[in-house]
């Protein structure tokens, strides 16, 4: 239903692909320079200088690095008449000069960093790419924090962020596809993976539908992956987004197909699986049994952050029989004194802690610790005492708050956070019965969702029996196929049909996250 | 219509997945009650009446794959119409459809009824059936591959459940099955008719066989999957017989619930009321490709969409569910079905392998001259 909506709301109609008009580069020097100024519409960071007589240089102030300008630029020109844009494009020793004799060309290099020189008598541009990138520098990934690995996240730079993965992979067969999105703000797009690992049919999907984008502005990645994903109705993310790029290298190593965009500091990770979203890339760093330990720990916070409230619901609605008399007194003790039946009590302390969460997300850090005493003592102590919720229920809800925060990711743990809404009404109105509805259509839902074409519950559906050790535990390293079944391609499957130097394949294959460290040191 | 069916690759399925698909098919709301029916003929030997029956099952299932290996790329409704021809085939279709469409009804209205019984006297059975066939709609409109998932994850959400059977064995009296053999093998072999109510489900091979990939597989993965629900339901047979006192037994109508009900945790009681509801996910494999063969047979007929077929379907599901009201009707109901049931699923597979190796025959001489 949603898709069709989505269809007509999107007519799928074919637009006239971006062409704008082409304009001639002037000759004469007065000509080119009014011409310039009147595409750009004169901004005050416009830079023309006369260098001689006969050229002219022009850029935007900022975009390019002033010292390379100097030294590489304007110190070749010589004062002859008889320059011509050939003579002076080899003159100039920097990586990237063209010549162009097409204003718009010129205008699109001009504002990603380009020096236009231009030579009276002319009709032709060199352009010398010398940009300067402002960035912030390199800092620990905040939103994904782990205790052992690597501390070092994604900035905002596209390049900064493509050369730190050079250091993870050195390697010849990592390809890079550029595209450029966004009619207003040309954002640039990296298409990242591996040759030779990755599944061809992953990469041409992604090519296909990056293609097929027809959108004004890319402001974040985060944008991207959704506009890419198989089922944007869905609440579940079907995409990776992580500001590690060791999260993102280890993807990228397991075949997926990385896309990174200019100005976010999050890569999109694809195709992901449902379970990969409760795999922390530290799972790898640490000995195996604390590893699946914790990843146990993990899922079993999830299904108590899911079905805990919605059970106390229930079973205090419809069910009492369920609960031994033991546990029971203090349960109706503690609820003795509340007026309003469980599911009204529960969406109400529901809905405190997402308060509690949102105010705490937006605040300052300085001010974020003063709502959690708010929160936690005031709100809590007082709606007991004032009779609005029973104790053991604070207990529940706040261990399914803690509990959603468990999960490695901030898109899964917000759904894991969400989803529990609707299960608490059902449970406040059918009981038991209502829950499993709940979990039924939960899991269909699973079901039906894909990542590329992907199965989103693999590697449990359909079972690939070779990606269990590294799933909702993790064997230790020589147990765990480096490449899940899911994404590997064709030729890494008949090598391993062949099973001819298995062993070798697979101690070169797992980089050993020391060996990871060496590299990035 | 077309004779063959043109299934594309990606709805093709792995031959190790039939064995969930049987076990989920075979499981589903003949569990609840099954002790009471067999005790009635078979009495302390019910047990034997269970494994005589799966043999029959064994052997049914070997001709009914037999029979489609004939015809690799096609299913029950397809050999229908090449072997007796468009006009009694489709007769035969017909009879196969309304078999589908009435064991949906059947567990569909016997899983309201526990609810009904053991949770929820007052929720109306309309809210129960449109709540459960507003699921089976969801999910068959996802394709065959989800079905198949949801058949995956019934085997492994429910996978605990026998484990805690075993708890009541503590109050078991192993001397009630003794004397061994006491009863007449006619009365066995009644116990084991009994039986067909609880083990039908695994005729849906005749619908799913097209789709698995590795058809060599096929005999052996859907026997291991038999033999599965073999040691399900004979454990849950020996526990009752050991448990219930024979009067007990033929008075109790859900013998395996009333299982559950004694089961005690600290921090639990009355797990029955758990499980019921957990049984949602048991029965929707059922109902859905129970939905979905009775699809597969109707398209062979008439030209009509997936998502039509299915709202038409549950709107008339919902109907009949409205018309069956007291608990001797239910009986009634699952009475005539386990005879039907019976014919259907296991004499009808016999004669439909002779047909077939008849034709087989004739086309051979025919081609020979």
């Amino acid at each position: 239903m949603f898709k069709k909506i989505q269809q007509k709301i999107l007519p799928n109609e074919e637009k006239p692909e971006y062409n704008p008009p082409k304009i001639p580069v002037p000759p004469l020097k007065n000509d080119f320079i009014n011409e310039l100024k009147k595409i750009i519409h004169s901004p005050a960071d416009l830079v023309i200088r006369f260098v001689t007589n006969n050229i002219t240089i022009a850029f935007i102030d900022g975009l390019i690095e002033t010292q390379s300008l100097d030294d590489n630029i304007l110190a070749r020109f010589e004062d002859t008449s008889d320059e011509t844009p050939s003579t002076l494009r080899e003159r100039i020793s920097i990586p990237e000069v063209n010549v162009f004799d097409e204003m718009i060309q010129c205008i699109d290099e001009m504002l990603i960093g380009a020096v236009l020189i231009h030579i009276n008598g002319h009709p032709q541009v060199v352009l010398a790419k010398i940009p300067s990138y402002e960035k912030r520098s390199l800092e620990a990934p905040e939103n994904e924090s782990q205790v052992i690995g690597t501390q070092v996240g994604f900035n905002e730079s596209l390049n900064t962020n493509i050369t730190l993965i050079r250091r993870f992979i050195t390697n010849p067969n990592l390809c890079n596809e550029h595209f450029t999105l966004g009619k207003e703000t040309r954002t640039s797009v990296s298409v990242l993976y591996i040759h030779g690992i990755v599944d061809e049919k992953h990469v041409n999907t992604v090519r296909q539908r990056i293609k097929d984008l027809d959108i004004v502005d890319l402001i974040d990645s985060a944008i991207l992956a959704e506009l890419i994903d198989d089922s944007s109705s869905s609440i579940f993310p079907q995409t990776l987004l992580t500001e590690r790029p060791d999260r993102f290298c280890d993807g990228l190593l397991t075949g997926k197909v990385g896309i990174i965009v200019n100005g976010s500091s999050m890569g999109i990770i694809c195709p992901f699986s449902f379970l990969e979203f409760f795999q922390s890339r530290e799972d790898q760093n640490l000995r195996w049994p604390i590893a699946s330990f914790i990843r146990l720990l993990r899922f079993a916070a999830i299904i108590v952050s899911i079905f805990f409230t919605p059970i106390y619901v229930a079973s205090l609605t419809f069910h009492y029989e369920v609960i031994p008399q033991p546990m029971l007194v203090p349960l109706s003790e503690s609820r003795a004194i509340v007026p309003f039946p469980p599911i009204i009590e529960a969406l109400f302390l529901e809905l405190v802690i997402e308060l509690l969460r949102e105010a705490g997300a937006r605040l300052p850090t300085k001010v974020g610790q003063t709502i959690g005493i708010v929160g936690g003592i005031v709100i809590g102590t007082a709606a007991v005492q004032a009779g609005i919720t029973s104790n053991i229920l604070i207990i529940i809800v706040a261990l399914g708050a803690l509990a959603s925060f468990t999960t490695p990711n901030y898109m899964m743990g917000n759904v894991i956070r969400i989803i529990r809404f609707p299960i608490i009404v059902l449970a406040g109105f059918w009981g038991y019965y209502g829950i499993m509805l709940a979990f039924c259509f939960l899991l269909i839902h699973l079901l039906k969702q894909s990542s590329l074409g992907a199965p989103y519950l693999a590697p449990f559906y359909p079972p690939r029996l070779k990606d269990w050790p590294d799933s909702i535990v993790r064997l230790p390293l020589p147990f765990i196929s480096r490449h899940s079944v899911n994404s590997r391609s064709r030729k890494e499957i008949e090598k391993s049909k062949k099973k001819k130097n298995t062993k070798k394949q697979r101690q070169n294959s797992n980089l050993t996250p020391e060996n990871k460290e060496k590299v990035i040191e | 219509m077309k004779k063959t069916l043109s299934i594309s690759e990606s709805e093709l399925i792995n031959a190790p997945l039939l064995f969930f698909i049987i076990n989920a098919c075979q499981i589903g709301v003949g569990i609840h009650g099954f002790q009471r029916l067999i005790y009635q003929d078979a009495k302390q030997d019910a047990w034997i009446s269970v494994i005589i029956s799966f043999i029959f099952a064994h052997f049914i299932v070997f001709i009914m794959i037999k029979t489609l290996e004939m015809f690799p790329s096609n299913d029950l409704y397809g050999i229908h119409q090449e072997v007796f021809g468009k006009f009694i085939g489709n007769f035969f279709n017909l009879i196969y459809i309304f078999y589908s469409s009435f064991a949906f009804l059947v567990v569909l209205k016997n899983y309201i009824e526990v609810i009904n019984v053991w949770i929820f006297p007052n929720l109306s059975a309309t809210f129960l059936g449109a709540s459960l066939l507003m699921i089976v709609i969801y999910a068959f409109n996802g394709g065959f591959r989800v079905l198949v998932g949801i058949c995956f994850f019934s085997f492994i959400c429910t996978l605990w459940v026998p484990s805690i059977l075993f708890i009541p064995m503590e109050y078991s009296e192993i001397s009630q099955l003794l004397p061994l053999f006491d009863n007449h093998l006619k009365d066995i072999i009644k116990g084991a008719y009994a039986m067909t109510f609880t083990i039908i489900g695994f005729e849906i091979i005749n619908i799913v066989y097209p789709y698995v990939k590795e058809k060599n597989k096929v005999q052996r993965y859907v026997h291991l999957g038999l033999f599965a629900t073999l040691l399900l339901y004979l454990s849950i047979m020996l526990i009752s017989l050991t448990y219930f006192s024979g009067p007990q037994l033929e008075k109790t109508i859900w013998a395996t619930l009333n299982l559950f009900s004694i089961i005690k945790f600290p921090f639990i009681e009355r797990v029955e009321i758990i499980t019921i509801c957990l049984w949602m996910i048991i029965i929707l494999p059922n109902l859905c490709l129970f939905a979905w063969s009775t699809h597969r047979g109707v398209i062979r007929m008439v030209n009509i969409s997936s998502k039509k077929f299915i709202w038409i379907f549950s709107t008339v599901m919902l109907i009949f569910i409205l018309f069956i009201k007291s608990r001797s009707q239910i009986n009634h109901i699952n009475n005539i079905f386990s005879h039907f049931g019976f014919v259907v699923v296991f004499v009808y597979p016999l004669f439909i392998y002779l047909m077939a190796l008849i034709r087989n025959s004739f086309l051979k001489r025919k081609r020979t001259n």
